[in-house]
């Protein structure tokens, strides 16, 4: 894959792109702010670009800002947002254009270097990652609509699980399930979810979306 | 501390002790100084007020209050420098426009008035003080010297206090009662000026108290900025520091055991080992300055300890003396180490020579006085170092004097009430 990296911190741009290299990825631009991460993105035309939240000048969510205005500009242009701490508002807004192809993970799971490599795969074809501790804030936040309220405890383990971009084969490994009943599942909390059945749209990342729009 | 020489050490000290004379001496000019001023108050205010029938009075007597405003601020200043006592002069009202306004406003003046009152209630208490004091000292002198005189006397009695005795044997235990007077007057004078303190404070410093609150309200948005401040440092030096360089080490460890794992390239894994290694010694790095400037663990050892390890570890050639009878509360010794602190860390940029830092008890507070030996003209600037350290005493009712006259030497002196 080719990929852009903005990370203000040397350490941590050095090391991933040290990363990148060595499991065969090119690195095509590394930068240290929002402004040009932008640039880089519209020159190069990556096919994910690997963004920390908090960038100078302000140190508050500059990564963000400029991965929406990215998306605006050329939609489900794929973004991995990266960062030291979970703000489900930060994950709620990149997520609200419903185009796919955007990630938010704690800089910590760069520690499995494999999870982390299939995240940026995941993320660059156009599917939605998010980390467990996202996804586990957004199940204690007293969201309860009346959709959700209706889902059994079992479905929102698959919802969870879901959110965290897992196929359902990955989900009938984890929660010891046939890949049968998963479905089952699946298609029961799409339906409790009153997600209509279409091919453009991702339903997996709208009954995400359910959580976050509460 | 308890030494069996701490209550010996505690006596001779009080006998020695700065306080104690600059105490003594308050007690000595007080009188002949009150006297006078009164005298002066008293013509000016018949004069005044006997000619006020003509309008030749009112100017008289509003000389005569603006002179005591002036004796009042001088008795607030001589309070400061013998007494360690430290009152906020109080703020003259507003005034009106209007000449029968502005008339008014200056008969009326409060600070005059009360500095005229605390004159009339102190001439009675300086005298009082005054003959107690040399009293004691006068026989603590006499009977000291008696054994002496004894000889040269022949029998006859001491002018002082008439002693006699027939004996020069006798003389001795006369000369102890007197030790023990002498010993014991550090106490006396103390307990007297006490008063003295009380009635600065009440009489002259008693400010209104809206300018107290507005004070109080300043310092203490100012302590809550700092916190706020610190802590947002706090977090930024985490985040970039400490925090960074473990997630690199973890990636550069996960990437190590995905390469053992596959049978990977040895070098490669000695490699990245290696540099993890390098990020976890640094990791250990931060996090020991960023706790360090947190709180300093010497610190729980007092600040003498916590003084000299900083000095010894910045590299800041500095003599540093702490003299105190106790240890202060906690938080009062995290705010003298910061100043410290910081000041030295001021005064050794624009100094190579020792710097001197003198800790020790004034009056009611706490003393820190740091002194260096380069070209001077230290000013305080707006959002400067200096500026921010007195914001900072302000919130404990501290303050801080600023000397340094242009080519030197630097004396910035601190002051720490104890009484929060």
């Amino acid at each position: 894959m080719r990929v852009v990296i903005a990370e203000d911190s040397a350490i941590l741009r050095a090391g991933l792109v040290e990363l990148l290299n060595l499991r065969e990825h090119e690195v095509v631009a590394a930068v240290a702010d929002g402004d040009s991460l932008c640039a880089a993105v519209r020159e190069h035309r990556p096919d994910v670009s690997i963004v920390d939240i908090r960038m100078p000048p302000t140190h508050t969510d500059e990564g963000l800002r400029a991965s929406i205005a990215l998306r605006a500009e050329m939609p489900g242009c794929a973004i991995l947002l990266f960062s030291q701490y979970v703000e489900t508002q930060y994950a709620t807004e990149l997520l609200a254009d419903r185009a796919g192809g955007v990630g938010y993970l704690l800089k910590d799971r760069v520690a499995e270097v494999s999870d982390f490599l299939d995240a940026l795969r995941r993320v660059a074809e156009g599917e939605t990652v998010l980390d467990p501790e996202v996804v586990s804030q957004l199940f204690s936040a007293t969201r309860k609509t009346d959709a959700l309220a209706g889902l059994t405890p079992r479905e929102r383990e698959v919802l969870g699980l879901m959110a965290e971009g897992r196929s359902n084969s990955a989900i009938a490994t984890a929660l010891f399930l046939s890949a049968g009943s998963v479905e089952k599942y699946v298609s029961s909390i799409f339906g409790k979810l009153a997600l209509p059945q279409s091919e453009g749209d991702n339903r997996r990342v709208l009954a995400v979306l359910r959580y976050l729009e509460s | 501390m308890t030494t069996r020489f701490a209550l010996p050490r505690r006596v001779l000290g009080a006998q020695l002790s700065r306080a104690y004379w600059a105490e003594l001496a308050w007690v000595i000019i007080g009188a002949p100084l009150t006297l006078v001023f009164v005298a002066l108050v008293v013509v000016g205010l018949v004069l005044g007020i006997g000619l006020s029938l003509l309008t030749v009075g009112l100017p008289v007597l509003i000389g005569v209050l603006a002179g005591a405003r002036l004796i009042g601020a001088a008795h607030i200043a001589l309070a400061r420098a013998l007494l360690g006592t430290t009152v906020t002069p109080p703020t003259r009202p507003e005034l009106r426009p209007g000449l029968w306004n502005g008339v008014k406003s200056k008969i009326g003046d409060p600070i005059g008035w009360r500095s005229i009152a605390y004159l009339v209630i102190r001439l009675p208490l300086s005298f009082i003080e005054f003959f107690l004091v040399a009293t004691l000292l006068t026989y603590a002198v006499s009977t000291l010297t008696y054994p002496l005189f004894w000889f040269i006397l022949n029998g006859e009695a001491m002018p002082t206090f008439d002693l006699r005795v027939d004996t020069w044997l006798l003389t001795l235990p006369l000369a102890l009662t007197g030790l023990a007077v002498l010993l014991a007057t550090p106490w006396v004078v103390h307990g007297l000026t006490e008063l003295d303190r009380l009635l600065v404070r009440g009489v002259l410093g008693a400010e209104d108290l809206s300018k107290r609150v507005r004070d109080l309200e300043r310092s203490r948005a100012t302590a809550v900025d700092d916190a706020t401040r610190r802590l947002r440092r706090i977090e930024r030096d985490l985040h970039d520091g400490a925090q960074a360089q473990l997630v690199a080490l973890a990636m550069k460890l996960g990437i190590a055991k995905d390469e053992l794992a596959g049978d990977g390239d040895l070098a490669q894994v000695t490699a990245l080992v290696t540099a993890a290694h390098a990020n976890a010694k640094q990791a250990l790095v931060e996090l020991r300055d960023l706790a360090r400037g947190i709180h300093p663990a010497a610190l729980d050892a007092g600040l003498d300890v916590a003084l000299s390890t900083l000095a010894a570890g910045s590299g800041i050639d500095a003599r540093i003396t702490v003299t105190l009878p106790s240890r202060p509360s906690p938080s009062i010794e995290t705010i003298a180490y910061f100043t410290v602190a910081e000041l030295l860390t001021n005064a050794a940029k624009h100094t190579s020579a020792a710097i001197e830092v003198d800790v020790g008890i004034f009056g009611d507070g706490l003393r820190l006085v740091v002194r260096d030996g380069g070209e001077g003209g230290a000013r305080p600037v707006r959002g400067g170092g200096l500026a921010g350290i007195a914001e900072r005493l302000a919130t404990v009712d501290g303050r801080l004097d600023i000397d340094s006259p242009p080519g030197g030497p630097t004396v910035i002196s601190a002051e720490i009430p104890l009484r929060t």
